[in-house]
């Protein structure tokens, strides 16, 4: 609050002695400033630098030049000198930087996601998708025969394979013209593995990692598109290809059958009858996500339900705690209560032992047959087992652990209100519960309402509370994927990575935005309402 | 205003000077990084030090470098796909159900380990790394395999003769003083459908059916086929004796049983150390067959080659050391002993000599490798959910509606 120096009580010392904040500023002026400025802006430099030759090195020429941009800006604004215009925006751009960079990006991002296919088998982009299901297409030959093979170089320095039939024993000579035999024993075989070839040179194992990549595009044909292929540096196999792809029209078509395999505009490769390639690849679906939210009974019939339950979470959870913390915070504010430092102290604990921890301890303790609070009282309470029970753990738990911020805030507040204006309540003949409703609580929520509604939102989405309390259980029957006690955004966490086919980022992520606008219209209408309260003022 | 000008030309040099050096400190490391021919290996905290030497051992004799990162073992399969391309790892480890989800994504590349080494290893380790809608292909290299058992307190009990004998014992040794657990099998408010597996299977249940050629079919859901309704009223008889009860969760049963409350215990061989340090007397067997033959699940961990090798220009180095060298029984058990598991590979299996671990591989006889297809994500909290409802003492549901309920879920979420 006050770092000022010179109390009231010392008028007679009239020498000036600056606060310490004062001086601190001070230092930013006059040499010891410029030092300073070079000294962070030659962070900055550095640290944008360092990102750009990333940036270029991936490629990424957008991010590249939004950076190169961005710092030229940064540095104009802070090195050129007396230019009244770039005054103000030296105390708008750190803060304008990290809002883009926390909250803009993320935010624009997560829009982005929500807007594609992004999911378990849609990851990897369209061309890495055509490779893969080329690779995925070969197929052992059918004699399922293995080679063991070595790497060598024959009279003219050519890459060739010493390749020896593991079913038949017979050795050959692999070029990328074909296949050649050559006498069995020719080849030098060492517990199975080949060591040497009459007639060539055999690579080193020391020098196999250098021609790593020549090994991996060496193929030798054998006709009808098949080919041996080496599979690191002792194995090679022969593989025939099922599908081929048509790069002119852009499709797959199966060999066996001559079954196309078309591009559904959803980001796989498709046939008539349905049939669809594996993988798939990753690509912008308009809003079908959303749509699939609305549509989708799975999605859709719990949806209400959840969202309900959700605000019952939220706003009891906040209103217990709070009216507990404050019932707390006055009687403990009591003048002359002996151990109230200890009090205190004791009331900070919830709030001081990370959540992460006393959420699982409390779930040990809520334990149906075997916890702590059942058989202290000698009840046999279902509390994570029952829904309605489970439910009342869950605020219980919630509120146990918010008490504390609010028991703070309260005692902060309370003692920011001004004593003469109870006083002159009481000289008026107002009794406590009076003085309490018309004074202390109006003048209290001036204060305290925006945390409120900040512990509103953050409840809203205390998605550590249930998760590690009840996993959003115990399960209903009404239907599969939310549970008794699943709040929006634990319940969106299942629908992303418990259901179908592995995880769905994008459905994921559509949801987040619809529940962002959820929050951000409460909290807006919220801040609007207390508004009027800041008018008592 | 020239004066003033003059004056800070010198201070702007200095900046900029101060700027290009600093940023050439903090850039050439970054620069340098990966432009050498590196193997990136990601490894959980367990194997991290088995992995590095064995990958070291590979390295050196072929001339590579390996670089071993440490992630959590949880952690590596959503990692792969969110992972930065120019960082991302060459060589995972992995287990085998996680096959389906990345090689559906195409993250993974197909292995095709010579004749000679696959012979090493027990078929249905090849059948839980393969994985394909049409054509099936191995990818991973199977190193190591758990399941669970059932540990008896051979002080406290007998090994059981069968389903029946063992029932008596657990509900008799549960009446002799409260706190007593019958059988102390993990469960807890969301269930565990992995730890209940042996008793699900031995009342016919199975997961997926197999189609025609062999694989496993996401539209054949077991979870409530008509052998296992019949038997389902078992499960509430088992309700209200009290032999399994779904308020125990993982803490409770360890405890349990290491106090000598409860003589079984259906645990699997990362407690193997917890056993042995107990000082108890124990055995690890198969759990008696109820109505058909109750297998546990069967878990391989092993090696996966992700796509990021071909981008890296490594692929060759990366499918030498996972399918070929790795597959050898000298790695297989130095793999394989850092996390206190059996390894894939027969021969060195015959090579292990502790005693616990040979009684979890013996119980693991029959087993069914879990489902590697993506669909299995949405089995496993409606499978456990059943269970808990079924046996959640007072107040429980029938386990025949339970399952016939957790059957038209995971349908219904499979689509």
């Amino acid at each position: 609050m006050s770092t000022t120096a010179a109390p009231a009580s010392a008028p007679a010392q009239a020498t000036f002695r600056p606060s310490y904040l004062a001086r601190a500023i001070a230092a930013f002026s006059g040499w010891p400033g410029l030092v300073v400025k070079i000294v962070f802006l030659s962070v900055v430099n550095a640290l944008a630098f360092w990102a750009a030759t990333v940036l270029a090195d991936r490629s990424n020429w957008p991010a590249f030049g939004l950076l190169v941009l961005s710092t030229v800006l940064i540095d104009v604004i802070y090195l050129v000198p007396r230019q009244p215009g770039l005054i103000p925006l030296k105390f708008l751009v750190p803060g304008t930087v990290f809002l883009v960079a926390f909250q803009i990006a993320p935010i624009l991002y997560t829009v982005n996601v929500a807007c594609t296919n992004y999911s378990t088998g849609h990851i990897i982009s369209k061309a890495a998708a055509i490779t893969a299901i080329k690779e995925n297409s070969l197929e052992p030959a059918q004699s399922g025969t293995t080679y063991a093979m070595a790497a060598a170089h024959d009279k003219n320095g050519d890459l060739v394979l010493i390749l020896q039939d593991q079913t038949s024993g017979k050795t050959y000579v692999g070029t990328k013209k074909g296949l050649t035999p050559i006498p069995r024993a020719s080849v030098t075989l060492k517990a199975g593995a080949i060591v040497g070839a009459a007639g060539y040179e055999l690579v080193p194992v020391k020098d196999l990692a250098a021609i790593g990549q020549k090994l991996t595009d060496f193929r030798v044909p054998l006709g009808n598109d098949a080919s041996i292929s080496p599979q690191g540096f002792d194995t090679a196999v022969p593989l025939q290809p099922t599908l081929r792809y048509d790069p002119k029209r852009g499709v797959f078509v199966r060999i066996s059958d001559g079954a196309v395999f078309r591009d559904n505009g959803l980001g796989s490769f498709v046939s008539s009858s349905k049939e669809e390639l594996e993988p798939g690849w990753a690509t912008h679906v308009g809003f079908r996500n959303f749509s699939r939210a609305i549509h989708d009974p799975l999605i859709r019939k719990p949806f209400l339900r959840v969202l309900i339950w959700t605000f019952v979470f939220a706003a009891s959870t906040v209103l217990l705690s709070f009216a507990l913390g404050l019932f707390l915070a006055i009687t403990l504010d009591k003048p002359g209560l002996r151990f109230q430092r200890g009090y205190r102290s004791i009331m900070i604990i919830p709030y001081a032992i990370p959540g992460f921890l006393s959420l699982l301890v409390w779930g040990g303790l809520l334990n149906d047959d075997f916890g702590v609070v059942n058989s202290l009282f000698h009840i046999h309470v279902p509390w994570l087992f029952d829904p309605y029970w489970a439910k009342v753990s869950v605020i219980l738990v919630s509120t146990w652990l918010t008490v504390p911020y609010f028991f703070l805030v309260s005692m902060g507040s309370l003692q920011s209100i001004p004593k003469e204006l109870i006083e002159a309540a009481k000289v008026d003949g107002g009794g406590p519960i009076q003085i309490f409703r018309r004074v202390t609580l109006p003048l209290l929520l001036v204060a305290v309402a925006p945390l409120l509604i900040a512990s509103f939102a953050f409840n809203f989405n205390n998605f550590n509370n249930i998760y590690l309390l009840t996993g959003g259980g115990p399960a209903t029957n009404d239907q599969p994927i939310a549970g008794a006690t699943d709040i929006l955004i634990s319940y969106t966490y299942k629908l992303a990575f418990a259901t179908g086919k592995g995880n769905d980022y994008a459905l994921a992520s559509s949801i987040a935005i619809v529940i962002f606008f959820i929050v951000a219209t409460i909290s807006g209408l919220s801040f609007w309402r207390t508004k009027s309260l800041e008018t008592l003022r | 205003m020239n004066v003033v000008r003059s004056r800070k030309r010198l201070p702007y040099f200095l900046v900029a000077m101060a700027a290009l050096l600093a940023a050439l400190v903090v850039a050439s490391p970054a620069m340098s990084q990966h432009k050498a021919q590196t193997l990136v290996i990601w490894s959980d905290h367990d194997r991290l030090a088995a992995v590095t030497k064995v990958a070291n051992a590979w390295a050196a004799t072929h001339g590579v470098s390996v670089q071993v990162v440490e992630k959590d073992f949880g952690s590596i399969r959503d990692s792969l796909s969110t992972v930065d391309p120019t960082t991302a790892p060459d060589v995972i480890v992995g287990a085998h159900d996680w096959t389906g989800q990345l090689a559906a994504s195409g993250l993974v590349l197909p292995l095709y380990p010579s004749k000679a080494t696959l012979a090493q290893f027990p078929k249905y380790t090849l059948n839980a790394f393969s994985y394909g809608t049409a054509v099936k292909k191995l990818y991973g290299a199977p190193v190591a395999v758990e399941n669970i058992g059932l540990v008896v307190n051979t002080k406290l009990a007998k090994v059981p003769t069968s389903w029946a004998n063992l029932e008596q014992q657990a509900l008799a040794f549960k009446k002799k003083k409260s706190g007593n657990l019958a059988i102390a099998v993990q469960q807890g408010a969301n269930g565990d459908a992995y730890h209940m597996y042996p008793f699900f299977s031995g009342l016919c249940g199975y997961i997926f059916g197999t189609n025609r050629a062999g694989n496993l079919d996401p539209s054949d859901i077991g979870v409530a086929n008509p052998k296992f309704l019949k038997n389902a009223p078992l499960i509430d008889k088992w309700n209200k004796e009290g032999l399994i009860n779904s308020a125990v969760d993982s803490g409770i049963a360890q405890n349990a049983f290491l106090k000598g409350q409860s003589a079984f215990w259906i645990t699997g061989p990362w407690n193997s150390d917890t056993l042995k340090a107990s000082g108890l007397s124990f055995k690890v067997v198969q759990l008696p067959r109820i109505s058909c033959q109750s297998v546990p699940f069967l878990g391989v961990q092993g090696f996966l080659v992700t796509k990021f090798a071909t981008q890296h220009g490594v692929e060759s180095q990366a499918r030498d050391l996972v399918g070929s060298y790795m597959m050898t029984p000298a790695a297989q058990l130095a793999l394989a002993a850092a996390n206190s598991r059996f390894p894939a590979n027969t021969a060195a299996g015959k090579q292990v000599t502790d005693p616990v671990l040979a009684q979890f591989g013996k119980a693991s006889v029959g087993g069914v490798p879990m489902p590697n297809i993506p669909q299995m994500n949405a089995v496993w909290a409606d499978l456990g959910t059943a269970w808990v409802k079924s046996t959640k003492g007072a107040g429980a549901t029938p386990a025949r509606a339970s399952f016939i309920t957790a059957a038209r879920n995971i349908a219904d979420k499979i689509g």
